[in-house]
Order: C-alpha cells, then sequence, then structure tokens
C-alpha cells in the first residue's frame, strides 16, 4: 500500500471529507437550480425563435448567438461585474446567485435548442394515427406527444445536464465553495496536488455516471424496451 | 493477477529509475539548458506585472532576472495564477517560484524556501466611505472579506478575523479590490505594496489602520534541490552586502519611482 | 467617456490581439488533431469490436464526464508526479495534449452516431454487391456519414474554441490570459476589458456557428447529438 500512500495519500483526503461534502452541495445547488431555471427560460427562447415577430426574434437571436459564441469563464466575469450595475437589487445578491446566474444566462439558449427540436421531432403521422383511433386532444398529447417528444429530448438533455454541472467548476473563480474549491483549499493548506485534483476528478465523475444511470432508468420506464429497440 | 501487478510495478519502477538516472544536480541541468525557468503570477503592480510596453517586471521579477543574468543563462517565465504555483514547481516545470510567497510550515513541508527576499505588510482596505478605521474593526459575523484564493492572506483571515466570512479569488489582488469597488466585498486584505497601487487606482478605497501580519517573503525550489537552496541563500547575502537588493526594493517597494518608468 | 475606451481599446489591442493568435493556433491545432484521433475511435467504435469498444468507451465517458479545467490540472501538474519522466510537459505541449484528447472525445461520438445514421439498406446492398466489411465502410457508408457530421462537429469547434479560456491556468498568454494582465493596468476598467475580450471571441466563433447552420441546412438532417 506504500506505494499508493506516496502518489494518492487517501488519509489526507478523509480529512477533507467534510469540506469535500460541503462543495458537493454548492455544485448540486447551483446546477439543480439552474437546470431548473434554464429549462423554463430556455423554453421561452424556443418559443420566440419560432416566432414571427421580428420585434421578438432579432433581439434573442443575438443574445443566443453572443452566449455561443463566447466563453463561460468571459460570461461569468462580464455577470459578475456587470450585473451590479444594470440591476440594483443584485447588490444585495450572494455570490451563488451571481453563480446561477450566470449558468442560467449561458444554459437557457442550449436549452431552448433541445426543447424546439424535442416538439419538432414527433412524427405528423403520430398524430394523425391517434386521430384515426379517435384519442382526444388531451389523450393524443398525454399518451403520444409527450412521451415521444420528452424521449427524444432526453439524450441530449442529459448531456446538457453533464455540461451543466462541469461548468459549476468554473463558479469558483467568483468564490462560490463548489466541489472544486474544496480540492484546491486542500492543495493549498496541505500542498498536496495529486490528492487535490484526482479527487476532484473523480467526485465528478461519480456525478456523471449516476447521471447516465438515471437516464437509462427514466429511458427505460418512459418509453419502453421496445422504443429503445428500433433507437 | 498478482503476475500482471508485479510486471507493472517492475515497468513503472523502471521508468522511475531512469527518471532517476537523468536528474543530475539541478544547478548543473540550469547551466546545461542555459535557462533559468521561472514560475512567476501577475498578480499587479509593484511586485509582478506586465508594463504597458508588454514587459514583464517588478520586484521579484528584477530579482529572478537579475540571478539570471549572473549566472549566465537565459531567463523564461511561467505565467500562473497563485494556486498554480506551488504544483508548477512540484511538478517540475520551473526551477523556481519567484513570487511574495510566504514560507508558512505546511508549504515549507513540500519545499526549500530561501532565506527571506524582502517583507511585507499585510493590510486591511474597505471601502471609502465604510464604518471601519482599524482591521480589528472587520472581526464581525456577516462581513465578507476578500484574499487571493490558496494565499498567505486568505490564512491571515482566518486567523485574526476568525468572525468574517473569507471569500477566496483565483484571480489575485486585482480581482479582489476590483469585487470590493463594485461593492461585492466588505473588505479585502493583500500586503501593502500592491494595495496602495489599487488604492491609488480606484479612488474610493482606504487603507485601514493597523498591520495584521509582517511576513518574510522567500523564492522557493523543490524539496531536493539543495544545491540551488544554497545558492539562492549565499545570493541572498551576496546582494544584500553590495546594496543591489536594497536599492531593488527602495525603487519598487517603499516609494512609488517605478510608476514614472513603468505605468 | 467615449474617449477613456477609445484609449483603451488602442493601447490593448496589441496585447489582445497577441493572444487571439495564440488561441487561433491552439484551437486550429487542437481540432486537426484531436478530430484525427476522434474519427479513428468514432470508427471503431461503430463495429463494435469487443474490448476496444469497452476500453474507448470509458476513455469517452472519462473526458465527457469531468471537467477540462480539472483535466487540464491532470494533465500537467498531476502526471508528471508519476515519476515516468516522457509524461512531464511543458505548457503548450500540455494544452495540446489535454485540448486535443478533449476534442476527440466529442468527435468520436459524432462520427460514431453518424455511422450509425447511414440506412442499414446501404450496407446490406453493398453486402450484396460482394463488398468486405471494409470496403462497405470506406466506399458506402462513410461517404454518407462524413456529410452528416459536418455541423455538429462545427458545434464542437466552436466549444474546443471557447474552452483555450481556461488554459490561461498553466500559464497560456491565450486571449483571456493577456486580457486578464491588461486589466492590471486598467483595473477601474475591467468590465469594459472583458467586454472586448467577448467580442474577439465572437469574432472568431460566430461565423463557425454561422457555417454549422447552413450546413445543417444543406445537409438536411437534424443534429445528431447535441454536445455544446
Amino acid at each position: 500500500m506504500n506505494w499508493l500512500l506516496d502518489f494518492y495519500n487517501y488519509r489526507i483526503v478523509a480529512q477533507y471529507l467534510d469540506r469535500f461534502a460541503a462543495g458537493l452541495g454548492n455544485t448540486l445547488t447551483a446546477a439543480g437550480i439552474s437546470l431548473v431555471l434554464s429549462i423554463i427560460f430556455g423554453t421561452f427562447i424556443a418559443v420566440a425563435l419560432l416566432s414571427d415577430r421580428q420585434a421578438l426574434y432579432r433581439p434573442i437571436a443575438a443574445y443566443v448567438a453572443f452566449i455561443r459564441a463566447t466563453p463561460l469563464l468571459v460570461q461569468i466575469y462580464l455577470v459578475y461585474y456587470g450585473l451590479p450595475a444594470l440591476l440594483p437589487i443584485a447588490k444585495s445578491w450572494s455570490d451563488m446567485y451571481f453563480g446561477i446566474a450566470a449558468l442560467v444566462l449561458n444554459s437557457a439558449p442550449y436549452m431552448g435548442e433541445i426543447i424546439r427540436a424535442g416538439i419538432e421531432s414527433v412524427p405528423r403521422g403520430q398524430i394523425e394515427g391517434a386521430k384515426a383511433v379517435g384519442m382526444t386532444f388531451n389523450e393524443r398529447l398525454r399518451h403520444i406527444v409527450l412521451p415521444q417528444a420528452f424521449a427524444n429530448t432526453l439524450p441530449p438533455l442529459i448531456g446538457q445536464t453533464a455540461v451543466l454541472i462541469k461548468d459549476t467548476s468554473l463558479l469558483s473563480i467568483i468564490t462560490v465553495f463548489e466541489f472544486t474549491s474544496a480540492g484546491i483549499l486542500l492543495n493549498s493548506e496541505r500542498v498536496r496536488p495529486n490528492e487535490s485534483f484526482i479527487t476532484i476528478a473523480l467526485g465528478y465523475l461519480a456525478i456523471y455516471v449516476v447521471i447516465l444511470l438515471l437516464a437509462r432508468m427514466v429511458k427505460q420506464r418512459l418509453a419502453g424496451p421496445a422504443w429503445n429497440a428500433q433507437g | 493477477m498478482k503476475r500482471l501487478r508485479n510486471a507493472i510495478m517492475a515497468a513503472v519502477t523502471a521508468c522511475m529509475g531512469f527518471a532517476g538516472v537523468a536528474h543530475a544536480d539541478e544547478m548543473d541541468e540550469i547551466l546545461k539548458r542555459g535557462e533559468l525557468r521561472v514560475a512567476v503570477q501577475s498578480q499587479g503592480a509593484p511586485v509582478s506585472f506586465v508594463n504597458k510596453k508588454g514587459e514583464r517586471t517588478g520586484l521579484a521579477v528584477e530579482l529572478a532576472k537579475m540571478m539570471a543574468t549572473d549566472l549566465g543563462v537565459k531567463i523564461v517565465f511561467q505565467d500562473y495564477d497563485f494556486k498554480g504555483l506551488i504544483p508548477a514547481l512540484l511538478s517540475g516545470k520551473v526551477d523556481i517560484i519567484a513570487a511574495d510567497m510566504t514560507p508558512t510550515p505546511q508549504r515549507a513541508a513540500q519545499l526549500l524556501f530561501s532565506r527571506p527576499m524582502f517583507y511585507q505588510e499585510t493590510v486591511a482596505v474597505s471601502l471609502k466611505d465604510a464604518p471601519y478605521k482599524t482591521w480589528e474593526d472587520l472581526n464581525k459575523a456577516g462581513l465578507n472579506i476578500g484574499a487571493t484564493q490558496a494565499s498567505s492572506y486568505g490564512e491571515a483571515i482566518k486567523k485574526f478575523m476568525p468572525k468574517a466570512t473569507l471569500k477566496e479569488f483565483a484571480g489575485g489582488t486585482a480581482a479582489v479590490t476590483q469585487a470590493l469597488s463594485g461593492g461585492r466585498l466588505d473588505a479585502a486584505v493583500s500586503d501593502l505594496g500592491n494595495v496602495s497601487n489599487f488604492v491609488r487606482e480606484f479612488g474610493n478605497l482606504k487603507i485601514l489602520d493597523g498591520i495584521i501580519t509582517r511576513e518574510p517573503l522567500a523564492f522557493a525550489v523543490q524539496a531536493n534541490a539543495f544545491h540551488l537552496k544554497l545558492w539562492l541563500d549565499n545570493y541572498v547575502e551576496l546582494i544584500t552586502a553590495d546594496r543591489r537588493l536594497e536599492n531593488q526594493v527602495n525603487y519598487w517597494w517603499n516609494s512609488t519611482d517605478w510608476e514614472k518608468d513603468h505605468k | 467617456m467615449l474617449e477613456r475606451y477609445w484609449a483603451i481599446t488602442v493601447s490593448l489591442f496589441p496585447f489582445l490581439w497577441k493572444g487571439f493568435i495564440e488561441t487561433l493556433y491552439i484551437s486550429l491545432v487542437a481540432i486537426v488533431v484531436g478530430s484525427l484521433i476522434g474519427f479513428f475511435i468514432g470508427v471503431v467504435r461503430s463495429q463494435r469490436v469487443p474490448v476496444l469498444n469497452g476500453l474507448f468507451g470509458l476513455y469517452i465517458h472519462t473526458l465527457r464526464g469531468t471537467p477540462f479545467l480539472v483535466q487540464l490540472y491532470l494533465f500537467y501538474f498531476v502526471l508528471p508526479n508519476s515519476g515516468i519522466s516522457w509524461l512531464s510537459w511543458d505548457s503548450i505541449t500540455a494544452a495540446f495534449v489535454a485540448l486535443s484528447v478533449y476534442t476527440s472525445s466529442y468527435v468520436a461520438e459524432i462520427v460514431k452516431a453518424a455511422i450509425e445514421a447511414v440506412p442499414r439498406g446501404q450496407s446490406e446492398a453493398a453486402t450484396a454487391l460482394g463488398m468486405t466489411r471494409l470496403e462497405r465502410l470506406w466506399y458506402v457508408v462513410l461517404p454518407q456519414a462524413l456529410k452528416l457530421t459536418v455541423p455538429p462537429m462545427s458545434g464542437v469547434y466552436v466549444m474546443i474554441i471557447k474552452s483555450t479560456a481556461i488554459l490561461s491556468v498553466i500559464g497560456i498568454s491565450e486571449l483571456t490570459r493577456q486580457g486578464e494582465i491588461s486589466i492590471l493596468r486598467f483595473p477601474r476598467d475591467v468590465l469594459f476589458i472583458y467586454g472586448l475580450i467577448a467580442a474577439m471571441y465572437f469574432v472568431y466563433c460566430y461565423p463557425v456557428l454561422r457555417f454549422a447552420r447552413w450546413a445543417e441546412r444543406r445537409v438536411g438532417a437534424a443534429r445528431i447529438v447535441d454536445l455544446d
């Protein structure tokens, strides 16, 4: 075991478990809230982008282009230093709020794109078939359109959620104490880069694996094995 | 399974052994390479920054340049944020860290520090119209106090203002004063030289009365680089004797002379 | 006010431009190398080679499941501590390796999905003509699949270009780093300088995004996997 302790001293990591747990809590909070808000906000964006009204379409399209063509790192700084000037209430916000605001602004356009594609992905024939067997609008929506739209949206949505969780690691630059910060704390107090960075990597990997498994479960329940077989 | 593990261990040991043979005395390496590789952070004037001409300069940087000139080798700077300095040295990316680094016991357990190059005074800063007079006023629950991530200023906040909340910034003193000036913090802790520069720049900040700590600042080398460490100690002795160190410290640290040449 | 901003822009532009060139250079190398590796992995994975499939799956998920920042730290700071001397890279090599490997994980999935999206009939018809497995892949499936990869690939390239912003932590003087150093000279104008930096990224990334959109319409396929 000595060679392991030389390279990765898990005893030191164990002393920091509470810090890692606190960081993990903040990471999941930031990612969870941002996920929900960016899906809501993303739906508005999807609707706006499908709209014919230029006054609605143009500003949203410009915003989407800006977000997609600039790095999140720069966007976080712009939100952190710029938002208080635009929005006086923001001055009293905690850093976590700023982090969530930046993440939502960043991830909503991607969510919007996913939602739009999901709605468009249900073939017309499905709806016509449902009408033919005499389903009402609500029944069609509940049994035909939404499950398929959701099942089609799920893989990219999971992908985007994974990206979102990884992106929370950048919130450490505006002093949010998330999972990466816990590792950096270990490194600054004990000067052990291996223990610090490997633990961070393993932590994110664990979250990612849980998400993958959850996604697989949801997909099975939602659409059944038959849908998956042809997909 | 056991045989596989043994084979892997043998391979790893072979690689390590190879690396061990290849590694001569670190001083020989520098001379052979003809390059002194130095890790710096660009945290701002007057310790380490990039001037108006785009040249890297500052007290720590000029001292390192002096060393390279005396050794007759080229100097190569690698620029990291503060928390990247020690990992860079430990993983052999650089020969020396030349920054405003305090030789804390935890750091000294992993690295070798030279004798102190110069001393800094840690102070607190707040907004001009804030109700604080001395740094002792800052030890209150609910106050957010900023410092560079992984720095000894953060340690000072934990130690001397335990009731306040520490906020750590990767961007160094620049980011901290920025956040303070923009109202994101109640106060910040950093060194006097660095902070004075920013206080002049912003105009809405003040330095609180009292020195929190007085800390020695030293250059660092890898834990087994004895020759280099002794060379550095000798160098400090030498430039103290011929007053080159004093001149540099006066120019950068104790006055604003550098401003007209570099700003 | 406007004059002041103009003066700052003029004084900083040479530095930002230098950073922009560095960003351009690193991103292009990573995109080319990463695409080649990713293409190879994607093709192998689409063929469901036993063992290799699992190994590459692990590779892809590990890279996609951890933040690029953390990967960069591992490549730059932790690998050298393994004691294996050839794994000790300088900043620029570590940046190339980390970014190329990261790119490859996304490219591989796109290539695999594109190959699987080519209708099975194509491959079956080729079999009927007596083509071997490699011939089918080379002459029938890949030409059709490659066309499908263009739109999502552009999305990944934009993501990679944006990821270079993180390289500043290992001392690469790319655009963001140059901007941060500039902020030390004009600390009061942090917002304006970050705005300038954002504008320069926009100039680089926006045409690529437009190209992706255009290609998407030409190819006529929905995005296979949404990655970015």
